[in-house]
């Protein structure tokens, strides 16, 4: 309020921060909130769609299916999958959690079948001729080769679903949407405030996906990220 | 081979193109709600056209189904009178849709008597007759550079509201009896939470303390009681949806929700520029029509039955020779 | 066409209530989806959401390309600006739709401008991030045939590096697009129509039809437009070699 009011400027965004600490209960419940249903969303995704790129890149097999999921996937427009959820399911956590699944899938099951089925084959021949079989030579040389890519679709797919989730608010899924969607309460302060707490969590999500990506990575292939990547979605050239 | 497949690839692009600019061409009259031009020709013997000549006036609604038929009752009577009218649907909740009020993104907007004292003015003082709160808000708004027209007759109040099973077990018939049970859970739109005329005035004047608020958008809370999500709900006493029976509307003798009539409110300058007694007229020659009866009726025909609320205005306003 | 039956009033001097259309039994019972719902509001509301929509995301494409290409181009020509740009246009796609529709409102109003000020942002960091990658990857071979042949900087710019560039810059446009129709239909929050507002107008009642229409309708524009703009980049760079994504 005052002279600032629904202005933007510096004062906004100190603006947000002091609303941050008179409601930090209110504030830490929301990003709770806002965590699990986007926790909720990537579980049931990497559920889905992990085991299934592997697989079938395993096999080199689907390649038509896998690669053009996330062209089709990354088309979506999120808002209206989650109408079409609305729709079918009703308001609420489910069908939120459905619609942001079906967002998700796509980058992480391209990735992990484009990892899997590219690694390079003198190494799976190696294996083989070692005498490994086929389920040994996917675990010990495969999976831990691919991690890189693959973990790129999941970061892509993590991030998205956060921000994703911020709509969720509209279909009564709770979490930081409603701060964003309600400045007739909170004011810009707290729309501002809400957009900085996703952001943050969005940065967190990745962070956590790297650090566990880099613990997956054997030894030999690790090498320093920069934030510029871990920033920015993956350029694609097809 | 590849120069076939090149050929075929581009006579696709064509006949795509085509069909994207037949969908586009299909459609010439902007009906999009931003914009619209005035009645070329009303009814036979036209009368007089006030409007002619004066600056658009850029009407706004609020988020919820009563307001987007006010919109369109506003915008048809005074069309027919030669204005332009700028109709801007769906702009949010009273604090925001006053924001553009004051910021002059908009000129004008209906708004609730209550709401105008108790959100937008944020005085606590409890009128005791309609006409009370009426005179509080318009006393308010002319302090402040606004002007109000003549109030509706129907009031479309908050209201707190339970599907019937639910209120049968408790015995809940009035808000009192919300302080029997134990922790129960109200949905409600998000501003509502903060609202003397909303949770925080229940807290205040009947001790209500237990409620468990659940944000929903606007609308949400009817599908969320029938699934259970919610024991209770907010609700406008004039919403359709309370028509079918299903629910039990708890009564407010403490009057927390005030007294709600509907009367137009606009910027004094802009008025003046409009013609000022002659605009105002046509305001209110459409409120005085609007009965409870009238408003539940429309209110049921674009949320039951699902017309255009346009389509309904321009029936009511043709029924009733506004237009 | 509509009946006008007056009811008759009890006391005198009241309004008459016309008998309004009743919905069909598919609405009123809101079942999954009303076909004669769909069709008999396809060319009120369904159709200009759409071509609005449409207009929405071609504005904001258009003018992000604009100021992307300038910016891509200088940050080809002077490496120093690359890192700020980036910055900048990340800063900017990290911001929440809906929070930046509403941050839009106070400057520039409840109107297109705003929602178009926002969806130009949004474009910025995959339209400039494809075209600088685009121009960098330009083989060194070409340009010193280019040099050998004696072209002039402009010349070689327009004549070699932008056209080897053209796969991946169209991959942006591609890309910024689909992304361009997902946060127009946020935009309708603002009151900007669009497929959005179908979509926000049927959380008033939950009617079922609307939701599954605008939303399949923003799945459709989203998926033919990204189908034609591959076409569109085939047709255009046939030289090049698809990879897959």
């Amino acid at each position: 309020m005052g002279a600032y009011e629904g202005g933007l400027s510096m004062h906004s965004i100190i603006d947000a921060f002091q609303f941050i600490g008179d409601n930090l209960h209110f504030m830490l419940t929301k990003t709770l909130e806002h965590l699990a249903l986007s926790g909720a969303a990537i579980a049931v995704a990497l559920v889905i769609a992990i085991p299934l790129g592997v697989t079938l890149g395993h096999l080199h097999k689907g390649s038509f299916l896998a690669i053009n999921a996330s062209n089709i996937g990354r088309a979506l427009p999120s808002l209206a999958i989650i109408s079409i959820g609305i729709g079918i399911l009703g308001i609420g956590f489910i069908n939120v959690m459905v619609a942001m699944v079906v967002l998700a899938v796509p980058p992480m099951l391209t990735n992990a079948y484009v990892a899997v089925d590219g690694v390079d084959p003198d190494a799976v021949e190696a294996a083989r001729a070692v005498g490994m079989s086929p389920g040994q030579v996917l675990w010990t040389v495969e999976i831990p080769l691919a991690v890189p890519l693959m973990f790129a679709g999941i970061r892509t797919g993590a991030v998205y679903v956060v921000a994703t989730a911020t709509l969720a608010a509209i279909a009564g899924g709770g979490g930081l949407g409603d701060v964003i969607v309600n400045q007739a309460s909170y004011g810009t302060a707290g729309v501002i405030a809400g957009a900085l707490m996703v952001t943050a969590l969005a940065f967190l999500v990745e962070g956590l996906f790297a650090v566990i990506q880099r613990l997956l990575t054997p030894r030999a292939l690790r090498h320093e990220e920069g934030p510029a990547e871990l920033l920015a979605p993956v350029v694609e050239a097809t | 081979m590849r120069g076939t497949m090149r050929r075929l690839i581009v006579w696709s692009l064509l006949a795509a193109t085509m069909a994207f600019g037949v969908a586009a061409c299909g459609s010439d009259d902007n009906s999009s709600s931003s914009s619209s031009t005035p009645a070329s020709s009303t009814s036979a013997a036209a009368p007089a056209q006030p409007g002619k000549g004066k600056p658009p006036v850029t009407i706004g609604t609020k988020d919820f189904t009563e307001e987007f038929i006010l919109g369109e009752l506003y915008k048809g009577a005074l069309e027919a009178k030669g204005y332009t009218v700028n109709l801007k649907k769906n702009i949010g909740a009273t604090e925001i849709i006053d924001t553009a009020l004051t910021s002059h993104k908009i000129d004008a907007y209906p708004e609730y008597t209550g709401e105008s004292v108790a959100t937008v003015a944020k005085r606590n003082e409890p009128a005791k007759t309609a006409d009370e709160e009426y005179q509080l808000a318009k006393e308010f708004y002319e302090g402040r550079g606004q002007t109000v027209s003549e109030p509706t007759p129907f009031e479309d109040v908050d209201a707190i509201a339970a599907p019937k099973a639910y209120a049968q077990k408790h015995g809940l018939t009035t808000m009192e009896d919300l302080k029997k049970l134990g922790s129960f859970s109200l949905g409600a739109r998000p501003e509502f939470k903060n609202r003397q005329q909303g949770l925080a005035g229940m807290k205040k004047v009947y001790g209500i303390t237990k409620a468990q608020f659940r944000q929903l958008a606007l609308g949400v809370q009817y599908q969320a009681m029938d699934t259970g999500k919610i024991d209770t709900a907010n609700v406008f006493t004039t919403d359709a949806q309370l028509a079918s029976g299903k629910y039990t509307v708890l009564k407010d003798p403490k009057g927390v929700f005030g007294f709600q009539n509907v009367s137009f409110v606009i910027d004094k300058n802009k008025l003046a520029q409009l013609g000022g007694d002659q605009f105002m007229a046509v305001i209110n020659s459409v409120n005085k029509l609007l009965t409870t009866d009238a408003m539940t009726s429309m209110n049921k025909a674009v949320a039951t039955d699902k017309q255009d609320e346009a389509a309904v205005a321009k029936q009511f306003l043709q029924a009733n020779k506004l237009t | 066409m509509l009946a006008q039956l007056a009811l008759p009033i009890a006391q005198g001097g009241g309004p008459v209530i016309p008998t309004f259309n009743r919905g069909s039994d598919c609405v009123r019972e809101n079942r999954q989806f009303c076909w004669d719902w769909f069709s008999s509001h396809w060319s009120s509301t369904f159709q200009p959401r759409l071509i609005e929509h449409i207009e929405l995301t071609a504005i904001a494409v258009g003018i992000g390309f604009v100021i992307a290409f300038v910016a891509a181009l200088a940050a080809y020509r002077w490496d120093w600006a690359v890192n700020p740009a980036t910055a900048v246009f990340a800063l900017l796609y990290t911001i929440p739709s809906l929070a930046f529709f509403q941050l839009m409102v106070p400057f520039t109003g409840l109107t297109r401008l705003s929602a178009e000020i926002a969806l130009v942002s949004y474009t910025l960091l995959i339209l400039f991030r494809n075209m600088l990658t685009g121009l960098r990857e330009v083989p060194p071979d070409a340009l010193e045939a280019a040099q050998a042949m004696g072209l002039t900087r402009r010349q070689t710019l327009w004549r070699v590096e932008l056209p080897l560039a053209l796969p991946a810059i169209m991959a942006g446009i591609r890309i910024a697009t689909v992304t361009t129709i997902s946060l127009a239909t946020v935009a309708a929050f603002i009151g900007v129509g669009g497929l959005g507002e179908p979509i926000f107008n049927a959380i008033q009642d939950g009617f079922k039809t609307q939701f599954i229409a605008a939303g399949v309708l923003a799945v459709l524009l989203a998926l033919v437009t990204d189908a034609l703009l591959v076409v569109l980049q085939r047709v255009l760079s046939p030289w090049a070699r698809t990879r897959a994504a």
